[in-house]
């Protein structure tokens, strides 16, 4: 050649980046609780930083606010229009409003882990690489499912604060079970993002088009939960539904630590649980204990259920697919 | 008849003063820094450049998606910014890993849905589609979903999708990106079958692979940040480097040695080649390596040889690849990123995978 | 000439085929558009999960609510109204999720370089993606209306069909319109967009009345009827299927919604064909067609 080939790329290129401690086998094994812990955590801070990171505070506050108090405001208005005066009108209206403000919190929390599937997979196309860090994929999405849940409990804060101030919601603070309020309040949050990881799990089988998924299964969910009437209007095999949800258990729970002297959504005249049981109401402790119970249960199916799902998403290689129509 | 068609043809690219600036922060980019380009009809046209060198902005102005900053730019007579439905009539382009269409459609009803938005009739859509995927070897593909084909099918597939309108002019940005050997072959000569068919098909290619510029372009500009820095047919290109022709001339005997051929015009030097088997020029084989100002001097050279009664055995030219013009043209941009990068190594990564910060 | 590669017929001037009638352009628009609506279509029986997601689970949704009037003990018309505002969600739902943030989403997938690039109007692309999703949505609603019907025992009084019909495709037509004016705005937007979907939901539920008469909410209920489509369409429909019943007064008649209803559509449809204008200009000019670049 009479071109002398002046490139330095045919010497080796050295670079800092590229100094390493040579290969530890021990880092293919991970280190066990700490590294579980970190990945949580990061998975949190990352899954607020997607939440909060479209930065502008007034869409923040709009976002957060507007939802809560609009689905509060839409039932309200329904009770109010068919004759919700007087003390009775007042006593259900109480009801419905506490149940529909911890739905901000429910719906927020299962949304998470399925948004994240589906935002990943498809927006990002970033599935196939979280999937691959060793960050374990469940914890990735827990974590996202908790910091949604986290803007999520604001909602519903805001939606009681609205009801107080606007609606006149009256809840007498000296007589709220503050220990059994917080307890139920954390009880609850497990079996929630458990529904988040169930749907989570079904997303990952599903296309594009499944945003709205979480949507209609709170919808549903909203039917067997006691949230805006009790669980005796249901006819008795579906009542059943309503006693083994762990979601029943908690708003009933949280609502009668906040007013233990209002209805319950559980018990009363006809309703299976005093069919069952005898009793009119289950009581506080009741109530934690069966929480718990469906709670663990719930915990465990929507695990199996990941991790199967997980299992044929390997199978069918559906982890980087893109399903748009 | 094919002359008298193209012959009557404006430019299928004309292309004056273009120069393209983005806006972006923190500094504008200049992507093209003042194109002059014409294409016949009926060329294979090729861009060269290292990566970051425009080719892809001149394709998204040509192919209307993109608005010139300043200068101009037409497609078969038709401006790119004010005429920008017409030229979309009759051209299509197609990118090396192209991710285009719905996973949820099989091959076949993705690029029929493509067919529609050309404005091909239902039913000719469905035929077309299924000529074109024969004849890019999809065949057996034509029933699976979108989005289990693997790289090389997506590529056949999209470059159906770009032949589904039979365009006048097809811009190919890296078509053969990630293909394997006759993957990238088979691209190719689908292409070169296509544009054959009909004169006055024009096909204006990106690529980083020389061989397949020096095979399928008729002509070939290389750019480098945004100006073009040589533009001619791959042999003039070549030539452009080394103006010189390097020849191995074969013997069967020289007497004088080769000091005889250095005195004739035209002849830069001759030397007996490194290899000669046997020294001296009493062997029944000489080598000579020649190096000539230019082709023409050879016939002086012939001459000369048979009037000393030597008889020519072998006669080789070396010449200079293209990977050689483009090493020698813009080479030295290497050396000048690399020196950027180390600048400011680990500044722009951020938009790689977001938990990659985090992790470590 | 060679017959080496399969062909289609051109004409022997590349300007002769650039130059399309009125008639041809307007016939690949509208081919454009069984083109964008077919994906759609062919998902729906491809995937079916969503007869589960997207007919049984709201299906429950919708009874939750009539179920709160039952336990309330309201009048029966009440649960009639619900249901026709749980069959209509259907049609906000799939505005909200597969037109609102579908352009952008299109953007990100490489698509609309293509769709640019191609001979027809996105106008055309975003009316296919109406149609489209108007098939899947309308199958559910339709699905919603039959099965509550049943088991609720809701009953229609639907006479004036000759109004009902134009009024429910008005409806539909500002609903989608705004869809498509939604995805052209979104597009501008960017990621944000997708929390914008989210927060046009409940708020849209609430002043559209979903579960009960919009007249009811008094002077936002008025607001509501002049500015947004699911709200006029609602009401329209639920004057139409329960004449003369209790709770609807306080609204202008179904004629008078149908004329807001098709202002809504005009205008929606013009802007969603400006902004698409700007957006091909700023994006031409910004060169921010998509987001991936090679
Ligand atoms: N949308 C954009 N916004 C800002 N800068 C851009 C944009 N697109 C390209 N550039 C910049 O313009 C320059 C030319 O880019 P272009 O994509 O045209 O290069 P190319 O020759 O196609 O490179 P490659 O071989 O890597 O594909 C680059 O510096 C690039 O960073
Ligand atoms: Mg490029």
């Amino acid at each position: 050649m009479t071109t002398p080939m002046t490139t330095p790329m045919t010497e080796p290129v050295y670079h800092p980046a590229f100094d390493g401690n040579g290969f530890d086998p021990a880092r293919a094994e991970g280190a066990g609780l700490a590294d579980t812990r970190r990945h949580m955590w990061t998975a949190v801070r990352l899954g607020w930083q997607v939440e909060s990171n479209w930065t502008d505070p007034l869409l923040f506050f709009i976002y957060t606010v507007a939802k809560p108090v609009a689905s509060l405001l839409l039932l309200v208005f329904m009770v109010q229009i068919v004759g919700g005066t007087g003390a009775a009108g007042e006593a259900v209206r109480t009801f419905v409003v506490l149940g529909s403000a911890l739905w901000a919190m429910l719906m927020a929390g299962i949304a998470g882990p399925a948004w994240s599937v589906l935002d990943d997979r498809e927006r990002y196309r970033m599935l196939k690489y979280l999937y691959v860090s060793p960050a374990t994929f469940l914890l990735v999405l827990v974590g996202r499912g908790v910091s949604k849940l986290a803007v999520g409990a604001m909602g519903t804060v805001i939606a009681l604060l609205f009801a107080v101030v606007v609606l006149g919601l009256r809840v007498d603070l000296a007589a709220v079970n503050w220990p059994m309020l917080v307890l139920t309040l954390l009880l609850g949050l497990p079996p929630i993002l458990a529904l988040g990881i169930g749907l989570a799990a079904i997303c990952l089988q599903t296309r594009q088009e499944s945003w709205s998924y979480p949507e209609a299964f709170a919808g549903a969910l909203f039917l067997v939960s006691g949230v805006v009437f009790p669980l005796s209007i249901l006819p008795a095999p579906v009542q059943v539904i309503g006693l083994i949800n762990p979601v029943t258990w908690w708003v009933a729970g949280v609502r009668g630590a906040i007013l233990p002297t209002g209805a319950s959504s559980i018990g009363g005249a006809s309703s299976l649980w005093t069919t069952l049981t005898g009793t009119q109401v289950p009581d506080g402790a009741m109530t934690i204990a069966v929480l718990l119970l469906t709670g663990a249960v719930s915990t465990l199916a929507a695990t199996a259920l990941f991790r199967v799902s997980e299992r044929r998403a390997r199978e069918r290689g559906l982890l980087d697919l893109t399903t748009g129509s | 008849m094919t002359a008298d068609v193209t012959a009557t043809l404006p430019p299928a690219i004309s292309v004056a003063g273009l120069r393209r600036v983005y806006p972006v922060k923190p500094k504008p980019v200049t992507a093209l820094d003042g194109i002059d380009l014409e294409v016949a009809p009926g060329e294979f046209f090729g861009l060269l450049g290292p990566n970051g060198a425009g080719k892809t902005t001149l394709i998204k102005i040509l192919t209307t998606l993109l608005l010139p900053s300043a200068g101009k730019a037409s497609i078969f007579g038709f401006d790119v910014a004010t005429e920008a439905a017409k030229i979309r009539r009759i051209m299509n382009m197609v990118a090396g890993g192209e991710q285009s269409g719905y996973g949820i459609l099989t091959v076949r009803e993705q690029l029929w849905m493509f067919s529609q938005f050309y404005g091909l009739g239902s039913r000719e859509g469905w035929r077309r589609v299924d000529e074109l995927l024969d004849a890019v070897g999809l065949g057996d593909q034509r029933l699976q979903r979108v989005s289990t084909l693997s790289t090389g099918q997506r590529q056949k597939m999209n470059m159906a999708r770009g032949l589904l309108n039979d365009p006048w002019i097809l811009f190919l940005d890296e078509p053969t990106l990630g293909l394997d050997v006759s993957a990238a072959r088979a691209v190719r000569e689908m292409v070169l079958a296509w544009k054959g068919a009909v004169p006055g098909r024009t096909v204006l290619l990106t690529t980083h692979y020389m061989a397949e510029a020096d095979e399928l372009c008729e002509r070939i500009a290389i750019v480098d940040h945004g100006k073009i820095l040589a533009i001619g047919t791959p042999a003039e290109l070549k030539r452009r480097v080394q103006r010189e022709s390097v020849l191995r001339l074969e013997v069967n005997r020289l007497d004088g040695g080769p000091a005889v051929l250095a005195k004739l015009p035209g002849v830069v030097s001759a030397a007996l080649a490194a290899d000669n088997v046997e020294a001296g020029t009493e062997a029944q084989r000489v080598a000579v390596n020649l190096v000539l100002r230019d082709d023409n001097a050879l016939t002086g050279v012939m001459a000369a040889l048979g009037a000393a009664g030597s008889r020519v055995l072998g006669l080789r030219t070396s010449e200079p690849t293209l990977e050689d013009v483009f090493v020698e043209l813009v080479g030295r941009g290497f050396a000048d990123e690399a020196d950027a990068e180390a600048a400011n190594a680990g500044a722009d990564h951020d938009h790689s995978h977001p938990t990659e910060d985090a992790e470590r | 000439m060679s017959t080496l590669f399969p062909t289609r017929e051109t004409t022997a001037d590349p300007r002769t085929d650039a130059d399309w009638t009125g008639r041809r352009a307007f016939e690949t628009n509208l081919r454009a558009l069984v083109g964008r609506a077919y994906p759609r279509v062919r998902g729906m029986g491809r995937e079916p999960s969503w007869v589960f997601f997207e007919i049984l689970l709201p299906f429950l949704g919708t009874s939750a609510f009539v179920l709160v009037y039952r336990a309330l003990q309201a009048p029966e018309a009440y649960v009639g109204f619900v249901v026709l505002g749980g069959a209509m969600s259907a049609f906000w739902l799939n505005v909200v999720w597969m037109m609102a943030g579908q352009l952008y989403w299109e953007k990100s997938q490489g698509n609309l370089e293509l769709y640019f690039a191609a001979p027809m109007s996105l106008m055309a692309v975003l009316l296919g993606m109406a149609v489209g999703g108007l098939i899947m949505s309308g199958t559910r609603a339709l699905a919603i209306l039959l099965i509550s019907t049943a088991i609720f025992g809701v009953q229609f009084h639907l006479t004036d069909w000759a109004l009902a019909i134009p009024v429910f495709l008005l409806t539909m037509a500002a609903l989608y319109g705004l869809g498509m004016m939604l995805a052209s705005l979104f597009l501008l937007w960017g990621r944000e967009a997708f929390h914008l979907t989210n927060l046009a939901i409940e708020p849209v539920y609430f002043i559209s009345g979903l579960n009960f008469p919009v007249a009811r909410l008094g002077a936002l209920g008025a607001v509501a009827i002049a500015t947004v489509p699911l709200a006029v369409g609602l009401d329209a429909m639920r004057q139409l299927a329960f004449p003369g019943m209790q709770g609807l007064e306080g609204t202008p008649p179904p004629q008078t919604e149908a004329l807001i209803l098709t202002a809504m559509t005009v205008v929606f449809l013009v802007a969603s064909q400006r902004l698409i204008r700007t957006i091909e200009r700023m994006a031409r000019s910004r060169g921010s067609l998509s987001i991936r670049w090679q």
